[in-house]
């Protein structure tokens, strides 16, 4: 299952709702499917650390075998940096896990709830 | 011109009727001035303020409200303002900082700047703004702020509650406690609403933090498909 998609429906919508302000940067969540939560294990290739949203760029193998390119919209730098993030914390060839909700339309992006590292680290947007 | 100038100082006159100074109240300057400065965070973020429904909409906030689409026409997506009262219903921390003619709101946001004028009136020279002209005003430990001065560019939510040049905001904003604030909000704006309504939002204080810079046109993705 290594550097597969995974896209995994799952029905979330109270514990999303529950956790949908923590990420807000400078728009409501209205592009993204907040009903159901989406998966993708990839390896990164780039990290904008950059307002109004941070962005992790993933190439994320189908199964097919064939290279898709994800992005994952975090949310603004400050609100990340009092959750423990840094700039340097998501780097190009790390394998990651990114869990959250799928845009409408269909692209390959997500909103990112939680960051999985090889390490078994996690990285949400919540601040401790 | 001189109609316009007529009918501008008309309206500005109507405004000021509904003002806490022009009823007599901001006569005598309150000598102990309360301390609600520091950094503040919403406990709750509000994105829609009727969230079931049931805006007492007129037909023409009706009709603008039909053309909101938060995925398109957002103000924020462009990364303008948010106006009053949206600018204190961010999710994002804000500080209070005041001086004896000001209290300033520094936030994170795409707007960075609020600015509430202490003992004055109404400018009587104002043409519309995002943030408007607010007037405040020292009520026993309340800050009782007044605004007018509005563009009609800036949602009241997230939701994409329309307003006029016609809108009028008034805040009560207390400290309840030493880490809880809050801002009792009443909106009219007769254009675009048969009655005012109101809203409520609690701020934490949260010692320690500080206000980050937020360049909101740094790597902004979205499009903006409004005016």
């Amino acid at each position: 299952m290594r550097n597969n998609l995974l896209l995994i429906p799952v029905t979330a919508v109270l514990l999303l709702l529950s956790l949908a302000g923590s990420a807000y940067a400078h728009h409501a969540t209205a592009s993204f499917d907040m009903t159901q939560s989406t998966t993708v294990k990839g390896t990164v290739t780039g990290f904008d650390w950059t307002n109004p949203h941070a962005y992790i760029y993933l190439d994320v193998k189908n199964g097919k075998g064939a290279i898709e390119k994800w992005s994952v919209e975090l949310g603004t730098i400050g609100m990340l940096a009092r959750a423990g993030w840094k700039r340097d914390t998501v780097k190009a060839g790390d394998e990651i896990t990114a869990v959250g909700n799928r845009a409408k339309d269909g692209r390959p992006v997500i909103r990112f709830e939680k960051i999985v590292f090889a390490s078994g680290q996690e990285l949400t947007s919540n601040v401790q | 011109m001189r109609n316009y100038l007529i009918v501008s100082a008309a309206a500005a006159v109507a405004m000021l009727a509904f003002s806490p100074a022009a009823r007599g109240q901001n006569a005598a300057q309150q000598t102990h001035v309360p301390d609600i400065s520091g950094v503040w965070q919403v406990t709750k973020f509000q994105p829609k303020l009727f969230p079931n429904g049931g805006a007492p909409f007129k037909p023409w906030g009706e009709a603008r409200f039909k053309e909101a689409n938060p995925e398109t026409n957002d103000p924020n997506l462009g990364c303008l303002p948010e106006g009053i009262p949206r600018f204190m219903f961010v999710p994002l921390p804000m500080e209070i900082f005041q001086a004896p003619t000001r209290v300033v709101i520094i936030r994170e946001g795409t707007q960075v700047m609020r600015q509430i004028y202490m003992n004055r009136q109404h400018r009587n020279d104002l043409y519309p703004t995002y943030s408007g002209d607010s007037i405040g005003k020292w009520e026993g430990d309340t800050l009782v702020v007044d605004t007018i001065g509005f563009n009609d560019k800036t949602w009241i939510d997230s939701g994409g509650l329309p307003h006029s040049e016609a809108l009028h905001v008034v805040e009560r904003i207390r400290r309840l406690d030493h880490d809880t604030l809050v801002d009792d909000v009443m909106i009219e704006d007769p254009m675009a609403y048969t009655k005012p309504f109101t809203a409520q939002q609690v701020y934490k204080l949260k010692p320690g933090w500080e206000i980050q810079e937020l360049v909101c046109t740094e790597n902004n993705k979205y499009t903006y498909h409004g005016k």
